[in-house]
C-alpha cells in the first residue's frame, strides 16, 4: 500500500540522555556506545549528555514511553544512572533531560508547556550545547529583569527582547518555546583507508606490482574523495614468501590521491628499497588529511602542481640520490662555501607574486625595453651584476710560489690546470672559525674522501679552519680564489670566480 | 630535376624537421613576457631582444671566468623575481649558493640538482662519461615534468671533449621536449654544444682586465678581492652571423665569502 502524499511526514523525535553527577570518567565512550546500539544519527554534546535522532524506531521498539525504558534499562546494565527524555525536538529534549530526573516524555506540540515551569538557570547548563550565537551575560541579564521561568522568558515579545538583548536574546527565547536552534550533527565513526589483496601466485618484479598497487590504490581514491581528503602518508605492507614483511612508509608533502601519482611514488621508492623476493600479499593503509583546497587563476604562468613536483623529486631521487636534490640553503657561519640542503618545497601556491609585484616587475621590463629601443647607453644601468664564484666542494691542493709575501706562480697536478703565473692579485684576507669545537682540520679535513659524503650534505666540512685567502688572475684567463692553510702552510684553490 | 629551396623547406616542415630552418625561428616582441625571460642584464637583454627565449635551448659559452656563472645566476635570480620556478643541472657540484643569495636567487624557488664528480672533484680531469650521462637524463627528468620557468645545464668545467661525445641528438631531443612551452632552457659550457638544435648562443669573453683595489682591501672593507670585472658578450644566432659585442661588468658581492 502506498502512502499517501497527502499526509503530513511523521515529526521527528529525539532521545537525549544526561548522566546527572557524579558521572564516570570514561562515561562519555559509554553513553556514545549506547547510543550507537539505537540509532547511528546521534549527538555526543558532552561527556554526560547525547541526543539520539531515534525517528522511525517506534516501528521497532513501541511508544515513545517504551523506547525511553529501553534507553534506562540499557544504560543501567552498564552502570549508568541517566536520565531520560524523549521530543520532538532536540533543545526540549536536552533542557528536560537535564531539568527533570527518571523518564520525561513530551508530544509533538507541547515542548513550550512542558519547558514553561522550568528555571531560567539551566540555560546557563546548556550555554555550550546551544551553540555560539548564545551569550551568558544575556541570561544574567533576565534574571536582573525578574525572569524566573521558562516560561516567562517565552512570553517576552520577541522584537522587545531583540531590542535589548539582540540575537544571544533571541535564541534563548527560540530555547525557551523548545524550538531547535540547529540541527542535529551526528558523529561520523573514523574511516579506515586500507585496502589488502592476497595473491594467488607470488609476484616478482615492480611491473607486475604496478597493476596490483592500481587495482588497490582506485577505491580508495574514490573514498578519498567522496570525504574530501587526500593521503598524507602511504604505508605499502608486502608479504614476502620468505614469510618476511617490508613496511614502507611513504611521507607526502601535500594531500594527494591521485593513483597515479600514488602509485608512480610508491614504485619509485621500491626502487630504491626493493623488497628482496617474491611478494605474496599487498596492503595499503592510507592516512587521510583534509584535501587541499586551489585557486586556480588566469593571470599567472601556470606551474607544476603538487603531484607533478613530487613524481619529479621522487625520480630524481631514485637517480641522483635522495641527499643530491632539493633547495640550497644558507648557514649561519663564516665557512667559505658553507651551505645546507633542504627537501624542495612542493607547494608555492602561497609565493606567487601579488598583483603590485608584477605592476612593478612589468613597468621595470617596460622601461627595460623601451631604453633598448631608444638606443640608450647601456652602460648607464645602475644594476650591478654580481661576480658569482664556482666553488671546488673539495679543494684541490696547489704549489704557489711566493715573492715578498705575494704569490707569483700557482700550478697544480690536475689536467685542464694550465695554472701559471699571476698577472694580479689581491690579498691576503684572513678568516678562521670554529676553532673552539677543539677539532683540528680545516682544509685537509675537508680534502679527505672519507668526508666528501657528510660536505655533500651540509656544505660544512668538519673542523676549524684558519685560512689566507687570496684573488689570483692567472696567465691561462683564469681567475681563482686561493687559499693558505695556515696550520698545515698548504696552499689550495677553493674557487673560479667566473 | 633538382628540388627548388622552397620545396626542401617545405618537406622538412611536413616532417617537423624545420627546427635548423632560419626562416623558421618564431618572431619575439620585446615587450611579450610570455615570449622571453629576462636575464636582467639591461645591455645583454637590449642585444637577446628582451632576454632568452622561451620554448627553445640557448646556450652560454665562453672561456674560464668569463663570467658565465654570473650571468646564469642573473638569468636565475630575475627568473624567481617573477614567481617562476627554476632548475640548475649541477653537473660538477660547483654551485655557490652564497655566490647565488648574493646575486638575488631566491633559493625556495631553485631546485638544485647536483651531479656525482667520479674522477677528481673541482677542476676536473677527467670527468666519467656516466656521470654526464646521468646529468642529461636528470635534466630531461625536469623538461618532462612541464611548467619550470627556467632550467640550466651547467657543465661549464666539464671537458669539452666529454661534451662532444654526448651523441648531437640530444639536444635536439631536449629541443623538442620543450618546443612550444615556456621553459627556457639554457646550457652553460666551454663551447657552444647544442650545435644546430640552439636557438641562440651567447658567446662571453674578457674584457680590458681587472681592476684590483688593494686600497679598499686596505681599509678592510668589503669581503671580495677583486672589485670589478669587465666582460663581452656576443649573440649569435642561429646560422645567422656573429652580432657586436655587448660590454658589461661584474662585481664583487660584498657578502661573497
Amino acid at each position: 500500500m502506498s502512502a499517501d502524499p497527502r499526509s503530513p511526514s511523521p515529526a521527528p523525535l529525539y532521545a537525549c540522555l544526561y548522566l546527572p553527577p557524579p558521572a564516570a570518567a570514561s562515561a562519555d565512550s559509554t553513553l556514545a556506545r549506547i547510543a550507537a546500539d539505537f540509532s547511528p544519527r546521534f549527538e555526543l554534546h558532552r561527556a554526560d549528555l547525547v541526543a539520539i535522532d531515534v525517528s522511525g524506531l517506534e516501528r521497532l521498539l513501541g511508544t515513545a514511553r517504551t523506547i525511553g525504558a529501553e534507553l534506562r534499562r540499557t544504560a543501567a546494565e552498564r552502570g549508568l544512572r541517566a536520565h531520560v527524555a524523549i521530543a520532538s525536538t532536540r533543545m526540549a529534549g536536552v533542557v528536560l533531560a537535564q531539568a527533570r530526573p527518571g523518564i520525561t516524555i513530551v508530544e509533538s506540540g507541547e515542548e513550550a508547556a512542558a519547558l514553561a515551569s522550568i528555571d531560567i538557570g539551566i540555560l546557563e547548563r546548556i550555554a555550550d550545547v546551544a551553540g555560539a550565537a548564545t551569550s551568558i551575560s544575556a541570561v544574567s541579564a533576565l534574571k536582573r529583569w525578574g525572569v524566573k521561568t521558562l516560561g516567562e522568558l517565552a512570553a517576552i515579545p520577541a522584537a522587545d527582547l531583540s531590542a535589548r538583548l539582540g540575537q544571544p536574546g533571541l535564541v534563548w527565547r527560540a530555547i525557551a518555546h523548545g524550538v531547535d536552534v540547529r540541527p542535529l550533527v551526528p558523529l561520523l565513526d573514523d574511516e579506515r583507508f586500507e585496502s589488502s589483496l592476497e595473491l594467488e601466485w607470488p609476484i616478482e618484479g615492480l611491473e607486475p606490482l604496478s597493476f596490483v598497487l592500481t587495482r588497490l590504490l582506485e577505491p580508495l581514491s574514490t573514498r578519498l574523495e567522496r570525504r574530501d581528503r587526500g593521503a598524507a602518508v602511504l604505508h605499502l605492507v608486502l608479504r614476502l614468501v620468505t614469510k618476511d614483511r617490508v613496511m614502507r612508509s611513504l611521507q607526502l608533502p601535500a594531500p594527494i590521491r591521485d593513483v597515479r601519482t600514488l602509485r608512480t611514488l610508491a614504485l619509485l621508492d621500491l626502487e630504491t628499497h626493493p623488497p628482496g623476493a617474491a611478494i605474496d600479499s599487498v596492503q595499503i593503509v592510507i592516512d587521510p588529511t583534509p584535501g587541499r583546497i586551489l585557486q586556480h587563476t588566469l593571470f599567472t604562468r601556470a606551474q607544476p602542481t603538487v603531484e607533478q613536483l613530487s613524481t619529479l623529486l621522487a625520480r630524481l631521487g631514485a637517480l641522483m640520490g635522495q641527499d643530491r636534490v632539493g633547495a640550497a640553503a644558507l648557514v649561519d657561519s663564516y665557512r667559505p662555501g658553507a651551505f645546507a640542503m633542504r627537501p624542495f618545497k612542493t607547494d608555492h601556491d602561497d609565493q606567487r607574486r601579488n598583483r603590485s609585484d608584477r605592476r612593478e616587475t612589468g613597468v621595470e621590463n617596460s622601461a627595460r625595453s623601451a631604453s633598448s629601443a631608444l638606443n640608450v647607453d647601456p652602460a648607464a644601468s645602475a644594476l650591478n651584476v654580481v661576480a658569482a664564484l664556482r666553488r671546488c666542494r673539495q679543494p684541490v691542493p696547489a704549489r704557489v710560489a711566493v715573492d715578498a709575501g705575494r704569490p707569483v706562480r700557482v700550478t697544480t697536478d690536475r689536467m685542464g690546470f694550465a695554472g701559471g703565473a699571476v698577472l694580479a692579485c689581491a690579498g691576503p684576507w684572513r678568516t678562521s672559525g670554529d676553532w673552539w669545537t677543539g677539532e683540528a682540520g680545516g682544509a685537509a679535513t675537508a680534502g679527505r674522501a672519507g668526508h666528501a659524503g657528510e660536505a655533500g650534505r651540509t656544505g660544512q666540512a668538519r673542523g676549524a679552519w684558519d685560512r689566507d685567502e687570496w684573488d689570483v688572475a692567472l696567465h691561462d684567463g683564469g681567475v681563482y680564489r686561493i687559499f693558505r692553510d695556515r696550520a698545515r702552510d698548504a696552499w689550495f684553490v677553493d674557487a673560479i670566480v667566473d | 630535376m633538382p628540388l627548388a629551396r622552397a620545396d626542401l623547406e617545405s618537406l622538412l616542415r611536413t616532417r617537423r624537421l624545420d627546427r635548423t630552418l632560419t626562416t623558421a625561428l618564431p618572431s619575439i616582441h620585446p615587450l611579450d613576457d610570455a615570449a622571453v625571460a629576462a636575464t636582467g642584464i639591461t645591455a645583454l637583454d637590449a642585444r637577446l631582444g628582451g632576454g632568452f627565449p622561451r620554448g627553445q635551448v640557448s646556450e652560454v659559452a665562453g672561456p674560464r671566468s668569463s663570467a658565465r656563472a654570473s650571468v646564469m645566476l642573473q638569468l636565475l635570480a630575475a627568473a624567481t623575481r617573477r614567481g617562476e620556478l627554476t632548475a640548475i643541472v649541477d653537473v660538477l657540484d660547483m654551485f655557490d649558493a652564497a655566490s647565488a643569495a648574493a646575486a638575488g636567487v631566491n633559493l625556495d624557488r631553485l631546485l638544485w640538482i647536483r651531479g656525482h664528480v667520479v674522477v677528481n672533484p673541482g677542476l676536473c680531469r677527467d670527468l666519467n662519461q656516466r656521470a654526464l650521462e646521468q646529468a642529461v637524463k636528470a635534466l630531461t627528468l625536469v623538461l618532462q615534468a612541464g611548467n619550470i620557468g627556467v632550467v640550466v645545464f651547467d657543465a661549464a668545467e666539464a671537458p669539452a671533449m666529454a661534451l662532444k661525445r654526448l651523441p648531437f641528438t640530444t639536444w635536439l631531443r631536449l629541443q623538442r621536449m620543450i618546443e612550444g612551452s615556456q621553459t627556457v632552457c639554457v646550457l652553460v659550457g666551454p663551447e657552444p654544444m647544442a650545435r644546430s638544435s640552439a636557438g641562440l648562443t651567447v658567446r662571453l669573453t674578457q674584457g680590458s682586465g681587472l681592476n684590483e683595489s688593494s686600497g679598499l682591501r686596505a681599509q678592510g672593507s668589503g669581503s671580495g678581492l677583486f672589485q670589478r670585472f669587465d666582460r663581452e658578450a656576443r649573440v649569435i644566432r642561429a646560422h645567422a652571423h656573429e652580432e657586436a659585442a655587448v660590454a658589461f661588468s661584474t662585481v664583487a658581492a660584498h657578502d661573497v665569502c
